[in-house]
């Protein structure tokens, strides 16, 4: 491991589907002679990329979980995260992000930026994280790494500058023109090993000068050595790369790479411009919260010597037991160490430290600040953080969607329930966005998370990695119940006949919260016709109505429930019958509020050819979704819509037959909206043979 | 506030520069400034004012990116719920919404007959059919008479009225028929042409064609909100 903290990148590779992080990051690793040959994603020779570390992957060439792998270049240790492309599953990419200095934002040349790529710059922003991108697949027919650069600017914002030109394109492209060191590369040897420099084309030396202008242009803003020295014309390599550095950690400029990782052009550049511009890990300032302190925000030092600050970002079930992913914040997490988890309190010793390359390990001795690397035997959670005895800081928490769709799923027999229990641990562990319980009604286990795609994986890893079959109920959706009116209550519960009695009187109103809250409960309740002491049961009593709503027993939210009057009884009255006052005061003012269903819906992005925009369009709108924009780019055009989840089952079959398989859509939880009337009658209805066929 | 309050309390109504008042079922409207003075901005408190009135609006904007136009409206709304102290405003922006369409072209590759076939879809298939479009960053230059003259047809045909975004420039002289050089020669095609002129006050509404046009115009965009406000 390098001592030198500056000689250290730990980098994420975020993305659009299929637009060739794990191509890239395959490459990559073979450059820098991690891997000793290239297997493709889908690949002929059915080994697959070596990030794709899960068999599922392999198989729909698609990355689920984020690998993390480290190499070497230029005397720099780059460690990698693979992040997931699809939606789904983004809460690997935002853990991903939480643990990473800089990032590559992998764009296709001829799909250019997509609705992915703005979900993935979106979270960039949030966690501030610097980074450069790299056009991929300029071989490809329809290749534009201009109008990408262009789309750079214009949708995502970002001040994006070339540092490259192509030196032609399409089945043309042979390599690219650096702008900084004003000459031509060309990659040469059977995998493009071998970088030959040199002079540039003359039919691409106008066009070069104009580009290196605009780069100097672009870059001069953040150095007043370089502005001075273009003004003299004595430029150099070092202060141009020094003043491209410093825009691109303030994430005020984004330099922009151009290749193809599957014909290996151009790799090795960016490699060198991961090196030269994105941060290391003291470049980069993290916080760290203090519990005790109301939660005041830490700054951590990059300093192995100061108390050690650690996160846990991902669990791996692995042979030989748990795998914690941990990127250390400040201090060394050293083998043989004792090291306490904040959440749980509890101190634990370090066994084996080891540092991932995908699905191989390598051991070491410690993890010092600023690293990545992998514990063993530590139980754990994912996002828990670990600190050395005598200090108490926890990592900020981490945005957690809400889950919005279930399913029930049932074992096939003894071994898979065994089976299956495990898996479900382990994958709510792994995934805060997976979250699993038994049904009290049905009995059924429920797994809930962020999509249709998001379960069936998640059913998928069951079956081959826990051998656990099971069967899967239809899919359901996270519907809840609000009110949308002011309404007022007075309740008496009141059961004085024979035995011990009860008596409690609970008034007051019910409305919608204004700011979107779940629950408020206020008490405006003077001169004590309810003691205080049984307030909290008369909160117990409201907030117990909420997990099941009067209308159709879904979960109540968005509800203000304010006490101002009530009545008790010297000896009759109890914690209880307030309780059950408090429950009958709720379902008096809920009646009268006019409870409505919500249901949630989906912000739906579809790419497609210009020529099917009638269909989707229309497709769409079937499905009561909302057409909100249609942004036309040539030959593609991107299509956004809300749309009830509840409608979105099976879509991905009608869209690909609807445009010939050249559609592509994402999907991501956007808010909840008031179900219409014919839709409430259906699931009325539903609910109601529900009930008989269970009676 | 109820929203009809909030459709009576619109400046631009007192004016009589209600939206659909001001331009018949297929006439346009202009709005003209100099770049950054609030040609967009403005265009959306037309939209958002119409879109309270339960009406339909394609927003076609050429050149920004949806995530941009969608921008603007949230702030103009955010904005008018704001000043005039609308409660639940969330609910009336959920009302609204499904009422709003926003189309983005790239400024070359915009044609009418494009725009035609993108209504013709939307209104076959029964999705969406517009009230009124307003029409963001159309280049007013040599060849933009042919253009405005097929969108004059398809505007009658659909009963629609549009508006358009005109950028103006400081050194430009105007045409013979005192109109700005911008819509020289193209001025007839017009029902109402607003233009924004920046003054000490604020950004003046100066209505150049259409019923107040004779009237001195006591309408300023204020320059922190970017609404339109009555001079006192």
């Amino acid at each position: 491991m390098k001592s030198d903290i500056r000689k250290v990148r730990n980098i994420g590779i975020s993305a659009h589907i299929d637009s060739g992080k794990t191509t890239l990051t395959e490459r990559i690793l073979y450059y820098t002679k991690r891997i000793h040959t290239i297997h493709d994603v889908k690949g002929k020779d059915g080994v697959g990329a070596t990030m794709d570390s899960m068999e599922l992957e392999r198989e729909r060439g698609i990355t689920i979980a984020s690998a993390a792998t480290f190499c070497e270049w230029s005397d720099h240790e780059i460690n990698i995260i693979d992040t997931p492309g699809h939606v789904d599953f983004t809460i690997e990419v935002e853990r991903s992000l939480r643990v990473l200095d800089g990032a590559v934002l992998v764009l296709c040349s001829v799909g250019g930026v997509q609705s992915q790529s703005i979900t993935v710059d979106q979270q960039m922003r949030r966690y501030h994280v610097p980074c450069l991108a790299f056009i991929n697949k300029c071989d490809r027919s329809g290749a534009n790494p201009s109008r990408v650069t262009a789309q750079l600017k214009e949708k995502l914002g970002h001040n994006a500058v070339a540092l490259q030109i192509p030196i032609g394109l399409e089945a043309d492209f042979e390599g690219v023109i650096d702008l900084i060191a004003m000459k031509a590369l060309y990659f040469d040897g059977d995998k493009g090993e071998k970088v030959r420099i040199e002079d540039i084309p003359a039919s691409l030396l106008a066009d070069a000068e104009k580009k290196r202008e605009e780069l100097i242009d672009a870059a001069s803003m953040f150095s007043d050595k370089l502005m001075e020295a273009a003004i003299e014309g004595n430029v150099t390599q070092e202060m141009l790369i020094e003043a491209i550095r410093k825009g691109t950690l303030v994430r005020k400029l984004t330099p922009v790479i151009i290749g193809s990782a599957y014909k290996n052009k151009g790799v090795q550049p960016l490699l060198d411009a991961v090196t030269n511009f994105l941060p290391c890990p003291s470049d980069v300032e993290n916080q760290a919260l203090d519990p005790d302190n109301n939660e005041t925000p830490v700054i951590l030092a990059s300093d192995p010597k100061k108390p050690l600050v650690a996160l846990a970002f991902k669990l791996e079930d692995g042979q030989y037991g748990q795998l914690t992913y941990i990127r250390v914040y400040q201090g060394i997490l050293a083998k043989g160490e004792n090291i306490v988890n904040v959440r749980t309190g509890k101190k634990l010793k370090v066994g084996r430290v080891v540092r991932m390359h995908a699905n191989q390990m390598e051991e070491i001795e410690s993890i010092p600040a600023g690293y990545i690397g992998a514990l063993f035997g530590i139980d754990c959670a994912s996002g828990d953080t670990f600190v050395s005895p005598g200090i108490s800081l926890t990592m900020t928490s981490m945005y957690v969607p809400e889950p919005v769709i279930s399913l029930a799923i049932v074992p096939k027999d003894n071994k898979s329930e065994i089976n299956m229990s495990k898996a479900l641990n382990r994958f709510s562990k792994e995934d805060p966005t997976f979250k699993t319980f038994v049904s009290d009604e049905t009995g059924d286990t429920i797994i809930s998370g962020m999509g249709e795609l998001h379960l069936e994986v998640y059913i998928e890893r069951m079956r081959r990695e826990y051998n656990a079959e099971v069967t899967t109920g239809m899919p359901r959706v996270a519907y809840r119940e609000t009110i949308t009116r002011h309404a007022e209550f007075n309740y008496v519960h009141k059961k004085q006949t024979g035995g011990s009695g009860q008596y409690g009187r609970v008034a007051g109103y019910i409305e919608p919260t204004a700011d979107g809250e779940d629950f408020v409960f206020e008490n405006k309740v003077t001169g004590g016709s309810i003691p205080t002491q049984y307030i909290p049961a008369c909160e117990k009593g409201f907030r117990n109505c909420l997990a099941k709503g009067p209308k159709m027993e879904f979960p109540v939210t968005g509800v203000k429930i304010v006490i101002n009057d009530g009545a008790s009884h010297s000896v009759d009255s109890s914690d209880m019958a307030f309780q059950a006052a408090a429950r009958g005061a709720f379902l008096e003012g809920y009646a009268k509020a006019k409870p409505v269903i919500h249901e949630p819906i989906m912000k739906v992005v579809v790419e497609t050819p210009s020529e099917f925009q009638g269909q989707v369009m229309g497709s769409l709108n079937q499905r009561r979704g909302m057409i909100v924009a249609a942004q036309d780019e040539g030959p593609i055009c991107v299509i956004e819509a809300q749309v009830p989840l509840a409608d979105m089952f099976g879509y991905s079959t009608v869209l690909r037959s609807s445009t010939q398989g050249k559609a592509q859509f994402t999907m991501e939880f956007a808010t909840y909206r008031q179900i219409p009337q014919s839709v409430e009658e259906e699931l009325v209805k539903k609910a109601a043979e529900q009930k008989k066929r269970a009676a | 506030m109820l929203k009809s309050d909030l459709i009576f309390r619109n400046p631009l109504r007192l004016m009589g520069q209600d939206t659909e008042d001001t331009l018949p079922p297929g006439g346009f409207g202009a709005l003209l400034a100099r770049a950054g003075l609030g040609k967009t901005a403005l265009l959306v408190q037309l939209a958002v004012d119409t879109l309270i009135q339960d009406k339909n609006v394609l927003h076609v904007s050429l050149g920004d990116p949806v995530k941009k136009v969608c921008l603007w409206y949230e702030e103009v709304f955010r904005n008018i719920a704001a000043q005039y102290g609308i409660r639940q405003s969330d609910r009336l922006w959920e009302e609204i919404l499904p009422h709003r369409l926003i189309m983005t072209f790239n400024v070359d590759s915009f044609s009418v007959p494009k725009l035609e076939e993108r209504l013709t879809d939307l209104r076959e298939q029964n999705i969406f059919s517009p009230r009124i479009i307003l029409i963001d960053g159309l280049a007013f230059d040599g060849n933009v008479k042919a253009s405005l003259t097929a969108l004059k047809t398809l505007a009658k045909d659909q009963a629609m009225s549009v508006w358009f975004t005109v950028r103006i420039h400081r050194h430009e002289a105007p045409g013979p028929d005192g109109m700005p050089a911008a819509l020289s020669g193209i001025g007839d095609l017009f029902e109402a042409i607003l233009q924004l002129q920046p003054e000490e006050k604020g950004i003046r509404l100066v209505p150049l064609k259409g019923r107040s046009a004779q009237v001195p115009s006591p309408l300023l965009l204020d320059t922190s909100t970017m609404l339109v406000k009555i001079e006192k």
